[in-house]
């Protein structure tokens, strides 16, 4: 069971990092700021800037 | 005690890959269970990873875990930051699976089950697995330098261009040879196209909600489009059955064409939050969890293959794709056995993220081994259909018949019997007018896969997995387009950056507007080409995005060959050194005979030449197919030159740095040492 619930929390912790949810904590934690809307967006603007000028994978 | 355990399981494990190996290597006749086929990939893929992989991470490359990488050096908490392991790992591999490994054993079905499962099983461990690995540990020695930069730092300026080019031209070619597999798939199918079209609405509402209504999260907002797309499945089905509708939603080939040329053009130059980033969320989660589903099926059902080991297609005469079994299996599966586009990903965001350098090992190597899984669970898909059928579906109009009845009157010629009222039962049973003539692979894809997802669920729904499968293709190569577009235009602003400052400015509308216009069209020409190809298109795009997906396998080997020369491990230069030389071996062969083959379903200049000797060459078609063949030449010509350039510029490099007259300067990252807390991480 123990096993079992570490794992689920492995993949929650996979799909938040897919999601960039967890990108977009380390960053209100890097910058000392609160969530909001606009942060959002600041923050996945540049995120997404980044990665649409890398290719994609076949 | 535990050593003699650990190498008596082991041993088991070696006999057990051996045995299923044998079986599916020398069975013959009756249908065999394609639980054979996995237990041969498991068990190879675990020694492949715990011995081979362990050699190459501790012998050849010394993976240090006192060395501090850049994720702990360079942190900055956005592309800097120490990850999990098995989360890194998760991500990574999300990042190599495409469409080329569903895709391209489908293809390379035609030659039968076993040159396929046998290519994927050993590429992958010695072959693509160690350019990724290999790349992925140079990258982060480099901190996260990027495939481009490495080839120009390690090799030179010609190398460093030569690379740039490479990926540009491979660029075009890959989209063009997607989008003709979306294409084909959609063709007169008003449930596809519809369920399809509602993606693009639906990523708008997730990207507006995403901005506007609840910003941050993601997650949410994923499963509200994967609900949303699961609900235009179904409204596909009641528009295909509705009179008024499904006409609007039952387009040509050539109209499709013109849908994703547009498509990649707004996909380029709207802000990405809006459309792209939606997708691209929800187009990762549906991948992973059709894989996921896949394997499940695979292992609930255990379906036993119908297409025998060997076709008659090896001697090069395949309706699918022209050329013998070698070099042509071997540059039609590509992702799924080695793949140059993940060289890209390994020097992109993953050696910004790698915590420890020992991740390296599962990361690199263990994630390409999985890919391997994806690419033989595609060909089981593509076996578990009856041989008749599959050929039915892939074979184009132009080589087996333009009607139904002619069609199955060849395939079943060629000892595959199928019937054009079997044909026509089936494409009713999944929603479809016809299933004939479904070139490119993604619909006898779907067929495969509704098929063992119909075993695990019943075959009352066969035509809602059918829907569900392609609509998973479509959306992430989609998505691969929209991407691909915008990357292809970023690369040629960079490039006409030199000429004109202003066109080099990513937010000048006016250059953006050209710079993503140029690219469109590029591929979009390509794309159109396939689309009014009598022999179906995928029979030209394949090889040709086969060939130069290889070649930059080459690329990428010519550069870990080169650093593992400099870093003194030229005893281990065979690791990258053999898969090199196979590379160039097979792709120089295939790239030969696409452009010199006197066999006009091989050669392209053989078959201009076919065309211009019908005496029709005044026709404006002809004319216009002859030209195109010449230009297939000329861009495959292109390719070989580009690598040939490279490896001639490595092998300088590495007799100099050999015979001691060039230095043998690394340009790695001085050491640190590591402070990082892993239970942190």
């Amino acid at each position: 069971m123990k096993r079992l619930k570490k794992a689920g929390a492995l993949l929650m912790a996979l799909l938040r990092e897919l999601a960039d949810e967890s990108a977009y904590r380390r960053h209100l934690a890097a910058h000392g700021r609160p969530h909001s809307a606009a942060e959002w967006r600041r923050f996945s603007d540049d995120r997404l800037r980044a990665r649409y000028t890398r290719a994609r994978c076949c | 005690m535990k050593r003699t355990i650990g190498c008596l399981l082991w041993a088991a494990v070696s006999a057990l890959a051996a045995l299923a190996l044998g079986t599916v290597a020398l069975h013959r006749g009756e249908a065999i269970n394609s639980m054979w086929l996995v237990l041969a990939a498991a068990c190879t893929f675990a020694l492949g990873y715990r011995f081979y992989g362990k050699f190459i991470a501790a012998r050849v490359m010394a993976l240090d875990a006192r060395r501090a990488t850049p994720a702990e050096r360079l942190r900055d908490g956005l592309d800097f930051e120490p990850t999990n392991q098995w989360i890194l790992f998760g991500q990574h591999f999300a990042a190599i699976a495409g469409p080329g490994p569903l895709v391209g054993p489908v293809l390379a079905a035609q030659f039968g089950y076993l040159p396929g499962t046998l290519w994927i099983v050993a590429g992958a461990v010695l072959g693509g697995a160690v350019q990724d690995f290999t790349i992925l540990f140079a990258s982060m020695r480099r901190d996260g330098k990027s495939l481009g930069e490495m080839a120009r730092e390690e090799i030179g300026k010609l190398g460093g261009f030569t690379a740039l080019a490479t990926v540009l031209l491979i660029l075009i070619i890959l989209q063009a040879t997607v989008a003709l597999v979306v294409v084909n798939a959609l063709k007169g199918s008003p449930w596809g196209t519809f369920t399809v079209a509602a993606t693009m609405p639906i990523a708008l509402f997730m990207g507006l909600y995403l901005r506007h209504m609840r910003p941050g999260k993601v997650l949410e907002c994923s499963l509200i489009g994967f609900v949303l797309v699961v609900a235009a499945i179904f409204g596909g089905q009641a528009v295909s059955e509705s009179a008024a509708l499904a006409p609007v939603f039952t387009l040509t080939g050539t109209g499709l064409a013109v849908a994703i040329i547009l498509y990649g053009f707004f996909g380029s130059t709207l802000p990405v939050w809006l459309l792209l980033a939606p997708r691209g969320y929800l187009s990762t989660f549906v991948k992973l969890g059709v894989i996921f589903l896949l394997a499940v099926g695979i292992l609930a059902v255990r379906p036993e293959l119908q297409l025998p080991a060997f076709t008659r297609f090896t001697d090069g005469t395949g309706p699918i794709f022209g050329g013998k079994v070698f070099p042509f299996c071997f540059i039609t599966i590509a992702c799924g056995a080695i793949s140059g586009f993940h060289s890209l990903i390994s020097s992109g965001t993953t050696p910004k993220m790698i915590a420890r350098e020992t991740h390296a090992w599962p990361i690199g190597y263990g994630s390409m081994l999985l890919e391997g899984f994806v690419a033989l669970m595609a060909l089981i898909a593509a076996s578990v259909m009856q041989p008749g059928v599959y050929f039915a579906v892939n074979s184009p109009a132009g080589v087996v018949g333009a009607i139904p009845a002619a069609a199955a009157a060849t395939i079943s010629g060629w000892g595959f019997p199928v019937t054009a009222e079997g044909m026509a039962s089936l494409a009713q049973t999944v929603g479809e007018k016809t299933l004939f003539f479904r070139t490119g692979g993604a619909p006898s894809l779907a067929l495969g896969m509704a098929h063992i997802f119909a075993g695990a669920g019943g075959r009352a729904v066969l035509g809602f997995w059918y829907h569900f499968a392609i609509m998973f293709e479509a959306l992430f190569i989609l998505t691969l387009i929209d991407a691909g577009t915008r990357v292809g235009r970023f690369m040629l602003q960079d490039m006409l950056g030199h000429v004109s400052k202003p066109l080099g400015r990513t937010g000048w509308m006016p250059g953006v507007i050209g710079a993503s216009a140029a690219i469109v069209a590029a591929w979009g020409y390509f794309l159109y080409q396939g689309v009014r190809d009598p022999l179906g298109g995928i029979n030209t795009l394949w090889p040709l995005f086969g060939i130069s997906n290889q070649l930059l396998s080459a690329v990428a080997l010519c550069v870990a060959t080169t650093i593992l020369i400099k870093m003194h491990r030229a005893r281990y230069a065979w690791i990258t050194g053999i898969p090199l030389a196979w590379l160039v071996v097979v792709t120089f062969t295939a790239g030969w005979q696409k452009i010199f083959s006197p066999l006009a379903n091989v050669g392209f200049l053989a078959h201009a030449a076919k065309l211009a000797a019908r005496n029709a060459a005044q026709a404006s078609e002809t004319r216009r197919l002859i030209f195109n063949d010449r230009l297939d030449a000329v861009v495959c010509g292109v390719f070989l030159l580009l690598v040939a350039t490279i490896l001639l510029d490595s092998v300088r490099v590495w007799i100099g740095i050999l015979r001691g007259t060039r230095p043998a300067k690394l340009n790695e990252a001085p050491f640190v040492e590591t402070s990082l807390d892993l239970e942190r991480v």
